[in-house]
């Protein structure tokens, strides 16, 4: 009797061990988190907020989830639980999902020159979809916002010049190295590979194919893409989802492109998505470029760019503080909106509070 | 070089203007598309702010807000067109559906 007793008690406390949550049509909700290691993240992440002045920390949402369950999520400003809110630069990491499916369904590799599929490249003809990927296209790309309105091209390929067909007006831009051979962030880059992906999957699916791809199979039922004149998803900038929509991808990087019994996403696709561009600096940019994702790596004699987070953790990130951070040796995936303005957010700051309120392991 | 001593200020504003008006001639495009930003991005965002995000009117002006000013702002609800000017441009953006969001004209 005592025996048996045992056996379900060892059971029952195994059950949760090896069970996996997948979110159904909401998330399943975890254990609720208190205490002041939370209360010190949300002092942080959530300070009087002033929209005359717009200074400051301004998140817009924050969002936790731990194993596969909603354990946190706070919403400030305008933005709820059903805004699908801008995600801005998030955008391209979103990009190299939807093209990781079709690389899943062997419509193209990494090494295919982008001219296969977008002739106007014609005019670089070695730059490769993996360059793209890398932000090593090696094309004269400026990518300033505020600051240089006149050089800037991406203001230029929004606004002014590129908007009516923005693969157009980044393949005219003229060389400044070998493709592949240097890392310079371009949102012009990310725009190719949505060009790029038309001819991939035809245009007939075209229209669809974001949605048949990845939102559908992952339960995102209010994603929304803008395109440019000649409907070309603007894969740079103008994805749009609710947090909690967002975390679905999140946690389909986080468990390895897997969505329940399916492998939406190939391994090794993943696994590039994850791997350093070789050739990047040290200091070239806030994280270190992987395929369309930023990476917590310490490469090129530099120290990690978030030091009080695990190395293996990466993240999407978009202007005004948009982010999406995976840390799959947690199982967390946290995403966070924001309107910031300035430079006060700092992603190592989040990270390290986040963490100290959330992680279940020891931190380094 | 004799121009040169008896008219140095003349001289140099020559060669500054020459100058300048080579820069000018070599960023003529950027130069022309510049007035339109303020104009585009103000309609653009606004139209995705309003109609995408589905926030308040007041909260989306305030969120488009730029230091360079806008002459004249016009949402028609209907149509869900934002149109606006500024720097002497105007710049159209239009809501082309649940899945498409906003898009600048």
């Amino acid at each position: 009797m005592f025996k048996g007793l045992s056996l379900i008690v060892m059971l029952l406390l195994s059950l949760p061990a090896h069970a996996e949550n997948w979110p159904a049509e909401q998330w399943s909700t975890g254990p609720v988190i208190t205490g002041p290691a939370l209360q010190a993240l949300e002092t942080y992440a959530f300070p009087p907020r002033d929209d005359s002045t717009r200074t400051g920390v301004r998140t817009d949402a924050l969002l936790v989830i731990r194993d596969g369950q909603l354990i946190y999520e706070r919403y400030a400003g305008p933005t709820t639980a059903d805004t699908p809110h801008l995600t801005w630069s998030i955008s391209k990491s979103l990009m190299a999902t939807v093209l990781g499916v079709a690389y899943g369904e062997g419509l193209f590799k990494l090494q295919d020159p982008v001219q296969t599929f977008y002739p106007p490249m014609k005019k670089h003809p070695d730059v490769t979809m993996a360059d793209l990927l890398h932000w090593a296209s090696g094309l004269d790309w400026q990518e300033d916002y505020e600051y240089a309105p006149l050089k800037s091209s991406v203001v230029a390929m929004l606004y002014t010049r590129g908007h009516q067909d923005m693969a157009a007006f980044t393949a005219e831009h003229a060389e400044y190295a070998k493709p592949g051979q240097a890392f310079r962030y371009s949102s012009g880059d990310s725009g190719l590979l949505a060009a790029a992906l038309k001819t991939i999957v035809g245009p007939k699916r075209y229209p669809d194919y974001p949605w048949t791809a990845l939102f559908d199979p992952l339960g995102i039922h209010h994603a929304v893409w803008e395109t440019d004149a000649t409907g070309v998803f603007v894969a740079s900038s103008y994805a749009y989802l609710t947090a909690r929509d967002l975390a679905r991808v999140g946690l389909l990087m986080a468990r390895d492109g897997r969505w329940q019994g399916r492998q939406l996403l190939p391994e090794d696709w993943v696994a590039f998505n994850r791997q350093p561009f070789a050739h990047y600096k040290a200091h070239q940019d806030d994280a270190v470029p992987g395929g369309q994702w930023w990476l917590n790596r310490a490469v090129d004699g530099a120290a990690q760019p978030w030091p009080d987070a695990p190395a293996d953790t990466y993240a999407a990130l978009g202007h005004w503080g948009q982010a999406m951070y995976v840390i799959p040796s947690e199982n967390l995936v946290i995403v966070r909106y924001g309107d910031d303005r300035d430079e006060s957010y700092q992603h190592n700051e989040l990270l390290k509070l986040a963490l100290k309120a959330f992680a279940q392991k020891v931190q380094p | 070089m004799s121009v040169l001593r008896r008219r140095p200020f003349s001289a140099l504003f020559l060669v500054l203007l020459v100058a300048l008006l080579g820069w000018i001639w070599q960023e003529r495009e950027a130069l022309w598309a510049f007035p339109d930003i303020i104009s585009a991005y103000t309609a653009k965002e606004y139209c995705s702010c309003r109609y995408v995000m589905n926030n308040e009117a007041g909260y989306c002006h305030s969120y488009v807000k730029q230091w360079l000013p806008t002459s004249s702002f016009v949402d028609d609800p209907v149509s869900k067109r934002v149109t606006v000017s500024g720097m002497g441009r105007s710049n159209s953006a239009v809501w082309m559906g649940e899945r498409q969001g906003c898009r600048l004209q």
